[in-house]
């Protein structure tokens, strides 16, 4: 009897599925519904690997649309902006069909979120192919924007290859290294960004000693590391998610290992989570980065704070690209003569608005299409706390370079 | 030609033909073709796994190799990546031969847990192999056609030629020495079977198939990388779940399980938000726990049951 | 030559704390001859554990430990005892259905730990977290060292266990042959559910090890279960000596890897001395004391 149970309660459920998917969930609802909102489909992963950055960036998002929704932005022409999020559950499957689902089943008007480059590839692909706008959160590797695809969108989010653009500025203007040693996790980001700072080394005759990229989740990487001291590179430049981060320069002070400067490619090296992790370990370590909490810009400390007082927890420069991201959604939308993808995509393109990111304008260079140019900084910790160093006209202190050897800290 | 046994593949086919002209929401099409591949995938694992016995945890690595086949193609040389629907099957074939010949020495556990080592090799060698197979960053291809009934009808073709295939093999001798390799190999090998062979067939034509619904994949998700395709928790894994959810060793099951593990899947994360996956594992467990050879394996106890009920009615009746 | 002492020391000490979360598998698979794959989850459920002691009432890992440890093997008396046994009973054409019993059970456990906890990285920073010595040029992590020591008291007493006390008798009768256990007494049903509570116990411990130089989120169990399929099939299986050494062999293998190939070359060689010994050496280690 129990298993006939079971057996039915199963096949009810497979019917569930097919007769919703099939009707739509109710299409006269549904067209109802049309008439007073214009939806917006976000993308993010809420469970899986990624969970923890994808739950960042949708409380931000709901956050900056209850700012909006407060200030009367969330009704457009007569419309109200209606979010639906889904999880991709940080698979590509789930993505792809995550966003058949937006654009088919629910109709939206555009599609945003996208944080691994894996899901954000497929999610483009699949929206380029229906022919809606996109506007990416995070995904940041080259080759999305490098497609001529005209319906996806790169704001908020830098390719992954252009992080380093004030990195390099102030390696001209005062570091000058002559041997660099790059680490990096196997992963799109990680292998895209060593690539391209691989290719700024060459392009200057800097040497590069030592050349690796890992798998993510290593738990001692001391045997590198120690082969890396052995190169004895001037400056390090790694790529690593958070909790490797914490543990590559928390091995490199138990190893005694002192670059002049270790300089890590955002992602994991501006987090809390890093700093928690690494503890004193993390004095003096550099990153690149997209964003601070300290940026000049208007509205930046105030989503900071905010959303620490909301969420308990400190957001980083993920969560700053979803903010800005719905800030640019609504403020498209509010231009759109109308919302058919055509006019979103013209009004997306006519985009410049000013963001806690700075200011976002979607234009093509160099090869791509519909991307903002980012601006960058590097930041480095300095008494516990992130301190823009470079550019020096957004400098909140100074760079500490050379930087102390292990034995001569306290 | 037995025509009783041709009545449910008839139904099936017509109502997969008419479907997608009655049901045009692409996002339904969209998910008959996941159900259609992962139908086809488990199918392949079936024949191997479930006829033979040999529980495979390395099935990622024939997926993925016929994903790399087909990505590989229009990377480095601008073919079509729909090539790999030729190349793709025969790669994995001819990788499967020494994968055979290491692991059937193996058996039980032994033999799952050199697959598994197998599968995750492939994983990392393409990972770090940049030069090849443009590591981590994979590859992007753009979708080839703009509807979905195309890629429709030919994940559709795929998925029948598979269960024909299948079907074929284990009604013919073949097939006894496969189960008889799975009852008992040593009362096999007493008997004159060459156990190892026998084994070899029932894995060159999965990873076939494995291959060839790789390729596709390729071609209709557009982009792969080596962590999705050669995943060890996401493919390998998961196959194995859907057949054993569908019926281990029967011709529907997999499909069946695909089914399932799709629209279920699909449901819990439209509906459930963050606890999808908490649910899913609920009901694996559930679905193990009262149905243990899976719901095609235990449609006979189903029956009984319901004779039961039905001759109790009739007692009842008559009294 | 530093460097190759380095890396030595380096795998020896990490090799230690993979072989307490195998020694836990090795057991489970001894007895029960399955492939358990939720045995990375309950490594991080006992990390779970030993991490909310430490914040919200500032035990110290190492304490936290004897906290986790029993209620891991409370939780994987109940698994056993409800969920494994049960489907033991039943009859089914692939006893490898019993593995995915275990994939449910793990995607439950995941799935339950970020409910509470949220997927957000967690970590213990502790006074010693990155305290290290030195001999010669030769650096040493204190808790590293702490790991391996209690790695090994743990190792041994298992072993005292297993060879001097009747339950543990009856532990390795199951697991030599199950039938003949039962035939001679043995309460079978009643000994798998002990082993795989201290299966369950035991990786919580070795969890509890790494939790001061490690991390913590709720997918981190994938990482364990594989590790320690490798070094249960290398130590062979229910074989607590074997896992030892199994353990201290990959972590040199990988330390070596990652020195002379690449980082991210180092679990190829890792897996390839397990094909290596899967295939001339199927019984593992333990297969060499015999003879």
């Amino acid at each position: 009897m129990k298993k006939y149970l079971a057996i039915l309660a199963v096949l009810a459920m497979v019917m569930g599925v097919t007769v919703t998917a099939g009707c739509g969930g109710g299409g006269s609802q549904q067209e109802q519904g049309a008439q007073n909102v214009v939806k917006v489909g976000v993308i993010l992963p809420l469970t899986g690997t990624e969970a923890m950055f994808g739950t960042m960036e949708k409380n931000s998002m709901e956050m900056a649309y209850e700012e909006l929704k407060a200030a009367g932005k969330t009704t457009v022409n007569g419309k109200e902006i209606k979010l639906i999020f889904e999880d991709d559950q940080s698979k590509q499957d789930a993505a792809k069909a995550a966003a058949e689902k937006l654009i088919n089943q629910d109709k939206v008007a555009m599609l945003s979120g996208g944080y691994s480059s894996a899901n954000t590839n497929v999610i483009a692909g699949t929206a380029q192919s229906k022919g809606i706008p996109f506007l990416i959160v995070t995904g940041s590797a080259d080759k999305i924007t490098k497609q001529g695809w005209q319906w996806v969108f790169r704001g908020a989010a830098a390719p992954s290859s252009k992080y380093t653009s004030a990195l390099w500025d102030l390696f001209d203007k005062k570091i000058k290294p002559r041997n660099v040693a790059i680490i990096y996790e196997n992963t799109d980001f990680g292998t895209s960004s060593a690539e391209a700072f691989r290719a700024a080394c060459k392009a200057r005759g800097i040497n590069v000693v030592f050349d690796q990229g890992y798998e993510k989740g290593a738990i001692d990487f001391k045997p590198m590391l120690a082969n890396m001291k052995k190169a004895n590179p001037d400056v390090v430049f790694a790529v690593s998610y958070v909790m490797d981060a914490s543990l590559i320069v928390k091995q490199m002070k138990e190893l005694d290992f002192n670059p002049r400067l270790f300089v890590g490619g955002a992602a994991g090296y501006t987090m809390p989570e890093f700093l928690e992790n690494a503890g004193n370990a993390a004095e003096y370590v550099a990153s690149t980065t997209l964003w601070v909490p300290s940026v000049s810009w208007k509205g930046a400390s105030d989503y900071f704070k905010k959303y620490k007082e909301k969420y308990g927890k400190e957001p980083d420069y993920h969560g700053a690209q979803a903010y800005a991201t719905m800030y640019v959604i609504a403020d498209a939308l509010g231009r759109a003569k109308d919302f058919t993808p055509a006019g979103i995509q013209k009004a997306l393109k006519e985009t410049d608005l000013m963001t806690i990111m700075g200011p976002i304008k979607f234009e093509d260079w160099e090869g791509y299409t519909n991307q903002d140019k980012p601006t960058t900084y590097v930041v480095q910790w300095q008494k516990g706390k992130l301190e823009v160093v470079w550019p020096e006209e957004a400098a909140s202190g100074k760079l500490v370079f050379p930087v102390p050897k292990w034995s001569e800290r306290k | 030609m037995n025509w009783k046994g041709m009545i449910v593949p008839a139904i099936v086919a017509v109502i997969a033909v008419v479907l997608p002209f009655v049901v045009q929401a692409p996002y339904v099409q969209h998910i008959m073709i996941m159900v259609f591949i992962w139908a086809t995938l488990g199918t392949a694992w079936n024949l191997l796994g479930g006829y033979a016995g040999q529980v495979s945890f390395g099935h990622a690595a024939f997926f993925g190799l016929g994903a790399y086949s087909a990505g590989l193609l229009i990377f480095h040389l601008k073919i079509s990546p729909w090539w790999g629907l030729v190349l793709g099957p025969f790669i994995s074939m001819l990788v499967a031969i020494p994968i055979g010949i290491i692991c059937f020495r193996l058996r039980g556990p032994y033999f799952a847990l050199a697959t598994l080592a197998l599968g995750e090799i492939f994983r990392l060698v393409f990972t770090n192999w940049v030069s090849l197979t443009n590591g981590a960053q994979g590859i992007l291809i753009l979708s080839s056609f703009p509807t979905k009934l195309p890629y429709y009808f030919i994940a559709f073709f795929i998925w029948g030629m598979s269960l024909l295939i299948v079907d074929r093999m284990v009604k013919s001798k073949l097939g006894y020495y496969f189960v008889s390799i799975r009852e008992d190999q040593d009362a096999a090998e007493s008997l004159g079977i060459p156990t190892t062979r026998y084994k070899m067939f029932a894995l060159l034509p999965s990873a076939f198939i494995a291959g060839l619904v790789g390729a596709f994949y390729m071609n209709y998700i557009a982009f792969i990388d080596p962590h999705v395709v050669f995943s060890l928790s996401d493919i390998s894994v998961m196959v194995i779940l859907v057949v054993m959810m569908g019926g281990v060793a029967t011709l529907w099951g997999p499909s069946v399980g695909a089914a399932i593990y799709v629209a279920l899947g699909e449901l819990f994360r439209a509906w459930l938000g963050a606890a999808n996956v908490l649910a899913f594992g609920i009901i694996v467990c559930l679905v193990i726990l009262f149905l243990p050879n899976g719901i095609i394996g235990e449609l006979g106890t189903l029956k009984r049951l319901l004779s039961r009920q039905k001759a109790k009615a009739v007692m009842a009746g008559g009294n | 030559m530093s460097l190759f002492l380095q890396t030595i020391i380096c795998g020896i000490l990490l090799g230690a704390m993979y072989a307490l979360i195998a020694i836990g598998m090795t057991l489970i698979m001894g007895v029960m001859k399955i492939i358990n794959l939720a045995h990375g989850a309950l490594v991080m459920v006992g990390m779970y554990i030993t991490y909310f002691c430490f914040k919200e009432w500032g035990i110290d890992p190492y304490l936290g430990m004897f906290i986790s440890m029993p209620i891991l093997f409370f939780i994987g008396c109940i698994i056993q005892k409800y969920l494994i046994n049960r489907l033991v009973e039943v009859d089914s054409i692939l006893p490898e259905n019993q593995v995915l019993l275990t994939v449910g059970i793990m995607l439950v456990l995941t799935e339950t730990m970020r409910l509470i906890f949220k997927s957000d990285y967690r970590s213990v920073a502790t006074s010693y977290s990155s305290s290290t010595f030195f001999l010669g040029d030769i650096s040493i992590s204190i808790p590293m060292t702490i790991g391996f020591l209690i790695a090994m008291i743990f190792t041994w007493l298992l072993h005292l266990f297993l060879t001097r006390t009747d339950l543990g008798r009856s532990i390795r009768a199951t697991a030599q042959d199950r039938d003949a256990a039962i035939y001679m007494g043995v309460n079978a049903p009643r000994i798998t559910v002990i082993t795989f509570g201290i299966g369950s116990a035991l990786a919580a411990a070795g969890g509890s090890l790494l939790l001061p130089l490690f991390y913590l989120w709720p997918d981190i169990g994938h990482l364990f279960t594989a590790k320690a399929f490798i070094i249960t099939i290398l130590g062979g299986m229910g074989s607590t000596m074997g896992a030892l050494f199994g353990g201290l062999t990959l972590g040199i293998a990988e330390s070596l890897g990652a020195t002379y190939i690449s980082m991210g070359y180092k679990d190829v060689v890792g897996l390839i001395i397990f094909l290596l010994v899967l295939l001339f050496l199927p019984g593992g280690f333990k297969s060499l004391t015999r003879r």
